[in-house]
Protein backbone atom coordinates (compact mmCIF):
# COMPACT_ATOMS: atom_id res chain seq x y z
CA UNK A 1 0.00 0.00 0.00
CA UNK A 2 1.55 3.23 -0.86
CA UNK A 3 1.47 6.76 0.66
CA UNK A 4 -1.53 7.74 -1.10
CA UNK A 5 -3.80 5.03 -0.25
CA UNK A 6 -2.95 4.89 3.03
CA UNK A 7 -4.02 8.96 3.21
CA UNK A 8 -7.53 7.92 1.72
CA UNK A 9 -7.85 5.00 4.52
CA UNK A 10 -7.40 7.41 6.71
CA UNK A 11 -9.45 10.69 5.14
CA UNK A 12 -12.44 7.95 4.44
CA UNK A 13 -13.60 6.80 7.51
CA UNK A 14 -12.09 10.24 9.73
CA UNK A 15 -14.28 12.40 6.97
CA UNK A 16 -17.29 10.56 6.73
CA UNK A 17 -18.40 9.16 10.04
CA UNK A 18 -18.42 12.89 11.71
CA UNK A 19 -20.57 13.58 8.11
CA UNK A 20 -22.56 10.98 8.55
CA UNK A 21 -22.96 11.98 12.64
CA UNK A 22 -24.05 15.49 10.97
CA UNK A 23 -26.60 13.99 9.13
CA UNK A 24 -28.24 11.78 11.73
CA UNK A 25 -29.01 14.55 14.12
CA UNK A 26 -30.90 18.06 14.16
CA UNK A 27 -33.14 19.75 12.16
CA UNK A 28 -32.72 19.94 8.59
CA UNK A 29 -30.97 22.77 7.91
CA UNK A 30 -27.75 20.92 10.38
CA UNK A 31 -28.35 17.96 8.50
CA UNK A 32 -27.12 19.90 5.68
CA UNK A 33 -24.06 21.01 6.66
CA UNK A 34 -23.80 17.01 7.02
CA UNK A 35 -24.26 16.36 2.98
CA UNK A 36 -21.96 19.59 2.45
CA UNK A 37 -19.08 17.71 4.42
CA UNK A 38 -19.70 14.29 2.68
CA UNK A 39 -19.24 15.81 -0.74
CA UNK A 40 -15.88 17.66 -0.18
CA UNK A 41 -14.90 14.89 1.70
CA UNK A 42 -15.64 12.30 -0.97
CA UNK A 43 -14.31 14.26 -3.39
CA UNK A 44 -10.59 14.52 -1.86
CA UNK A 45 -10.97 10.99 -0.98
CA UNK A 46 -11.42 10.61 -4.79
CA UNK A 47 -8.86 12.38 -6.08
CA UNK A 48 -6.62 10.46 -3.46
CA UNK A 49 -7.59 7.30 -5.01
CA UNK A 50 -7.65 7.84 -8.61
CA UNK A 51 -3.65 9.15 -7.76
CA UNK A 52 -3.05 6.30 -4.96
CA UNK A 53 -3.87 3.63 -7.91
CA UNK A 54 -2.19 4.97 -11.27
CA UNK A 55 -5.96 5.39 -12.98
CA UNK A 56 -5.81 9.24 -13.66
CA UNK A 57 -8.45 8.67 -16.02
CA UNK A 58 -10.98 7.93 -13.15
CA UNK A 59 -10.47 11.89 -12.13
CA UNK A 60 -13.71 12.75 -14.11
CA UNK A 61 -15.42 11.40 -11.03
CA UNK A 62 -14.71 14.32 -8.41
CA UNK A 63 -14.66 16.72 -11.31
CA UNK A 64 -18.27 15.23 -11.58
CA UNK A 65 -19.07 14.79 -8.27
CA UNK A 66 -17.71 18.82 -6.97
CA UNK A 67 -20.64 19.82 -9.67
CA UNK A 68 -23.41 17.83 -8.75
CA UNK A 69 -22.83 18.15 -5.19
CA UNK A 70 -23.24 21.95 -5.30
CA UNK A 71 -26.05 21.88 -7.19
CA UNK A 72 -27.83 19.40 -5.44
CA UNK A 73 -26.89 21.39 -2.20
CA UNK A 74 -28.50 24.53 -3.74
CA UNK A 75 -31.38 22.65 -4.53
CA UNK A 76 -31.89 21.78 -1.01
CA UNK A 77 -31.02 25.15 0.16
CA UNK A 78 -34.00 26.21 -2.13
CA UNK A 79 -36.63 23.84 -1.17
CA UNK A 80 -35.98 24.05 2.43
CA UNK A 81 -36.27 28.05 2.03
CA UNK A 82 -40.29 27.40 1.68
CA UNK A 83 -40.46 30.47 0.13
CA UNK A 84 -39.10 32.46 -3.02
CA UNK B 1 8.96 16.41 -5.38
CA UNK B 2 7.44 13.27 -4.55
CA UNK B 3 8.17 13.69 -1.22
CA UNK B 4 6.72 17.49 -0.88
CA UNK B 5 3.33 15.95 -2.51
CA UNK B 6 3.06 13.38 0.17
CA UNK B 7 3.26 15.87 2.79
CA UNK B 8 0.82 18.33 1.29
CA UNK B 9 -1.67 15.96 0.81
CA UNK B 10 -1.13 14.40 4.46
CA UNK B 11 -1.62 18.12 5.49
CA UNK B 12 -4.90 18.41 3.67
CA UNK B 13 -6.05 14.96 5.11
CA UNK B 14 -5.27 16.30 8.68
CA UNK B 15 -6.97 19.35 8.33
CA UNK B 16 -10.04 17.86 6.74
CA UNK B 17 -10.09 15.05 9.80
CA UNK B 18 -10.04 17.81 11.95
CA UNK B 19 -12.09 19.97 10.54
CA UNK B 20 -14.94 17.10 10.72
CA UNK B 21 -14.33 16.42 14.40
CA UNK B 22 -14.44 19.85 14.68
CA UNK B 23 -18.01 20.04 12.87
CA UNK B 24 -19.42 17.03 15.18
CA UNK B 25 -17.99 19.06 18.87
CA UNK B 26 -19.23 22.43 18.10
CA UNK B 27 -23.09 22.86 18.64
CA UNK B 28 -24.61 25.42 16.83
CA UNK B 29 -24.65 25.93 13.12
CA UNK B 30 -23.17 28.88 12.13
CA UNK B 31 -19.64 28.01 14.30
CA UNK B 32 -20.30 23.98 12.40
CA UNK B 33 -20.15 25.70 9.28
CA UNK B 34 -17.19 27.72 9.88
CA UNK B 35 -15.63 24.74 10.96
CA UNK B 36 -15.93 23.18 7.54
CA UNK B 37 -14.69 25.95 5.07
CA UNK B 38 -10.90 24.83 5.78
CA UNK B 39 -12.26 21.66 4.30
CA UNK B 40 -12.89 23.03 0.65
CA UNK B 41 -10.69 25.91 0.92
CA UNK B 42 -7.40 24.39 2.94
CA UNK B 43 -7.60 20.67 2.82
CA UNK B 44 -8.75 20.76 -0.86
CA UNK B 45 -5.64 23.21 -2.38
CA UNK B 46 -3.23 21.15 -0.33
CA UNK B 47 -4.26 17.39 -1.99
CA UNK B 48 -4.78 18.82 -4.85
CA UNK B 49 -1.23 20.71 -5.37
CA UNK B 50 0.14 17.52 -3.21
CA UNK B 51 -0.82 15.18 -5.74
CA UNK B 52 0.05 17.89 -9.08
CA UNK B 53 3.37 17.63 -7.34
CA UNK B 54 3.48 13.94 -7.81
CA UNK B 55 2.04 13.84 -11.13
CA UNK B 56 3.89 16.29 -12.65
CA UNK B 57 3.07 18.46 -15.96
CA UNK B 58 0.14 17.14 -17.75
CA UNK B 59 -3.38 16.36 -18.77
CA UNK B 60 -3.45 14.98 -14.85
CA UNK B 61 -2.27 18.04 -13.64
CA UNK B 62 -4.81 20.56 -14.88
CA UNK B 63 -7.88 18.11 -14.26
CA UNK B 64 -6.23 17.99 -10.50
CA UNK B 65 -6.39 21.85 -10.40
CA UNK B 66 -9.68 22.25 -11.81
CA UNK B 67 -11.44 20.08 -9.14
CA UNK B 68 -9.73 22.08 -6.56
CA UNK B 69 -10.94 25.42 -7.98
CA UNK B 70 -13.93 24.18 -8.15
CA UNK B 71 -14.34 22.51 -4.64
CA UNK B 72 -12.60 25.86 -3.52
CA UNK B 73 -15.22 28.33 -5.02
CA UNK B 74 -18.32 26.19 -4.53
CA UNK B 75 -17.20 25.40 -1.13
CA UNK B 76 -17.92 29.16 0.94
CA UNK B 77 -20.92 29.54 -1.93
CA UNK B 78 -22.78 26.88 -0.27
CA UNK B 79 -21.69 27.93 3.21
CA UNK B 80 -22.92 31.21 2.37
CA UNK B 81 -26.32 29.86 1.13
CA UNK B 82 -26.69 27.72 4.15
CA UNK B 83 -26.03 29.96 7.20
CA UNK B 84 -28.58 32.48 5.21
CA UNK B 85 -30.85 29.95 5.96
CA UNK B 86 -29.91 28.75 9.03
CA UNK B 87 -30.57 33.01 9.81
CA UNK B 88 -33.65 33.10 8.41
CA UNK B 89 -35.15 29.89 10.43
CA UNK B 90 -33.90 31.61 13.38
CA UNK B 91 -35.63 34.82 12.69
CA UNK B 92 -38.68 33.00 11.81
CA UNK B 93 -39.08 30.85 14.88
Amino acid sequence: MNTLLLAAVVVVPGGLVPAMVLLGRGDAVERLVGLELMGAVVVLALMIVAIGFGQPQYLIAPVVLVVLSWAGTLVFTRLLGGRP
Amino acid sequence: MSVAGAVLVWLGVAVTVLSAVAAVVLESIIPRLHALTPVTVLAGPLVGVGLALRSGWSLTTATLLLVTLLLAVTGPALGAVTARLADRDAHDA
